[in-house]
């Protein structure tokens, strides 16, 4: 048995008994989605236009990842809608940001390692940079927009008379401490996905100067920065379509 | 009135700071010891089919460059040089006029002749920056850049951590990530919750999961015998690459367990606030709702993360003529095996977060 397959098990049964079914959902959505990416990496591979595969495969991935492991109740219809319009209007802020800055394809400290392929393979490598952090943020404001709305909803579920403009404070406040922890969880993830990259930075004796300038760096960086923008907004996007569901189902009850 | 005349002012002075932004990095030059040259002329000569053994159709384009220097001891004078780019820009760029590049000048006899070393990227990182703080203060005042400043001083440390490992340069350097791991979540915690009970609770849960779902790991890759993991396909490895792979994934790990204790015990804390009677089970019960409902979203996150990060390479090898298990095993399953472990810490972090909240806040009501 190889150690991914062990792992994978463990996994899987640590789900099941801590959160039961729910926990089942949780990783068969997990699997669905790592077939999706893969199969979206043959697209591209392929052919096909990177950036509609991606948005394709986005769009499913977000659907997934929502309803799957959480009944559908109508908060999690408002994390979908929220991070479907935060994401399009991401697409607005990268494709000409990443048009400018110039950071697709590979870098001169990848050369050792891509030394042997001739990069000219007919892709458009800056599309698929583009896909690549579409998709890498994804995840983080999905999560984002669930944890805010599920908390918020907790909140309504324990206390049904909440004024509306209480429960709007409750939300920035959990948001506000969600924020603090998906900025680190983004820079953690992908810092820590660098590490052997930063040694090496370091050890070429890299100035400040370069490291605001490389390739390498500036996409990682660029990919925080993105994620960190996209979570601010789908913080305030979530809170406030929370509160005016809730301001729609009260004077529909008040009929 | 009055709130509306002070809204004007923020307004002008957000404007006014990315203009500053933009005009200063834009000069910058002058701050770099690297010559810079700025684009003046290019000229594109013909483009040509080439096709590689794989039958992959690209183009590639030939290009004369001339630009003038802007800083250092060369300031002023002008160049001419030569560039190459292909229509699926993998490592190379396509000029153009006002852009501005980083140089190497060379001297020969009496000549000197220069080739590019970079491009200079600086004004699209600061402006995305500016964008980043921006947005930040206008949804969460100041309250949202404290949050930031636990990134910097996160990064800040990590830089110095890296120093120190390099520095040092011990065998078993995987210790020196796992203690600053530690600082890492105390300092974040600090920070973002500041030093209360709420803290500690969020303290003690982080350092269980992260430290169980490591030692399974370490027990996992112990009892397989490492089956599988190609741990020489990790890019940039400068030193033992196992002890690598674990340090960045004890690191990957921190945050999304980090992510999920804060999300529960933030809930619970928050529910007490606002409903003071609630019972322990009933804390403990919405807790592992809450966990129930993040952790499948969680995982995602760094499922899309690492493995979003691998497409370009991923695409190279399959254009390349690689088969689909080979691809997968050289590229993708490094990032996967960190999404796993991270899985597992998320996954025991939900019911002790859950349990450790609800045993601190029943404790504050007697």
């Amino acid at each position: 048995m190889t150690t991914m397959t062990l792992l994978t098990c463990i996994l899987a049964f640590l789900m099941f008994i801590t959160s039961g079914r729910s926990g089942v959902y949780s990783f068969i959505s997990l699997v669905i989605n790592f077939v999706l990416l893969f199969i979206t990496i043959v697209l591209i591979a392929g052919g096909i236009p990177a950036i509609g595969v991606s948005f394709f495969s986005g769009i499913c991935i977000l659907a997934i990842t929502i309803y799957m492991g959480n009944s559908g109740e109508t908060e999690t219809d408002i994390a979908f809608l929220a991070t479907v319009l935060v994401m399009g209007i991401m697409l607005v802020l990268i494709i000409p940001v990443e048009h400018l800055a110039q950071v697709q394809g590979f870098s001169n400290e990848d050369s050792e390692e891509i030394e042997a392929f001739n990069l000219a393979i007919g892709v458009n490598f800056e599309s698929i940079i583009i896909s690549t952090i579409v998709l890498s943020t994804l995840g983080a404001i999905a999560e984002a927009a669930i944890a805010v709305s599920s908390g918020m909803q907790e909140i309504i579920e324990q206390k049904p008379t909440i004024e509306l403009n209480d429960l709007r404070k409750s939300g920035r406040n959990i948001g506000h401490q969600i924020m603090g922890m998906t900025f680190n969880t983004l820079f953690f993830g992908m810092f820590g996905g660098n590490l052997a990259l930063f040694i090496l930075l370091y050890k070429l004796q890299a100035t400040f100067g370069y490291y605001l300038n490389s390739k390498v760096f500036v996409s990682e960086t660029m990919l925080v920065l993105y994620a960190s923008i996209a979570v601010i907004m789908i913080i305030w996007t979530t809170s406030e379509l929370m509160v005016h569901r809730l301001a729609k189902q009260r004077k529909k009850n008040s009929k | 009135m009055q709130l509306k005349k002070k809204n004007f002012i923020v307004g002008l002075l957000i404007v006014l700071s990315g203009c500053l932004v933009y005009f200063f990095t834009v000069n910058d030059a002058f701050l770099y010891k690297q010559p810079i040259m700025r684009i003046t002329h290019v000229k594109n000569n013909k483009t040509v089919n080439i096709v590689d053994e794989f039958k992959n159709h690209d183009q590639q384009t030939g290009q004369l460059i001339t630009g003038e220097i802007l800083n250092g001891n060369s300031k002023g004078e002008k160049f001419k040089v030569h560039n190459t780019y292909t229509r699926s820009r993998g490592m190379d760029q396509k000029f153009q006029v006002k852009q501005q590049v980083f140089v190497n000048i060379y001297q020969k006899g009496n000549r000197k002749t220069i080739s590019i070393s970079h491009y200079k990227r600086d004004t699209y990182l600061l402006m995305l920056c500016w964008l980043t703080l921006v947005l930040l203060f206008i949804v969460m005042r100041s309250n949202g850049l404290r949050s930031i400043i636990s990134v910097i001083l996160n990064f800040i440390l990590f830089l110095i951590v890296v120093q120190l490992d390099v520095m040092w340069n011990i065998t078993s350097f995987f210790w020196i990530y796992a203690i600053s791991a530690i600082l890492f979540t105390a300092l974040t915690l600090l920070l973002v919750i500041g030093w209360n009970k709420q803290c500690l609770v969020t303290f003690v849960a982080i350092f269980f999961g992260t430290a169980v779902a490591l030692m399974i790991t370490v027990a996992a890759m112990w009892l397989t015998g490492d089956k599988g993991m190609h741990y020489e396909a990790l890019d940039f490895a400068t030193q033992a690459p196992k002890q690598l792979f674990l340090s960045a994934s004890v690191i990957g790990l921190l945050g999304t367990v980090m992510d999920a204790a804060t999300d529960i015990v933030s809930t619970l804390f928050e529910l007490k606030r606002s409903q003071p009677k609630v019972s322990f089970k009933q804390l403990f019960d919405s807790g592992r709702q809450v966990g129930k409902k993040i952790m499948g979203p969680l995982i995602n996150v760094l499922l899309l993360i690492f493995f979003a990060e691998t497409f370009t390479l991923a695409i190279l090898y399959f254009r390349t003529g690689n088969s689909f298990a080979y691809t997968f095993e050289w590229t993708m399953s490094l990032g996967l095996v960190q999404t796993l472990i991270s899985g597992i810490g998320i996954t025991l972090v939900i019911p002790s977060a859950s349990l450790l909240a609800a045993a601190a806040l029943r404790g504050s009501n007697e």
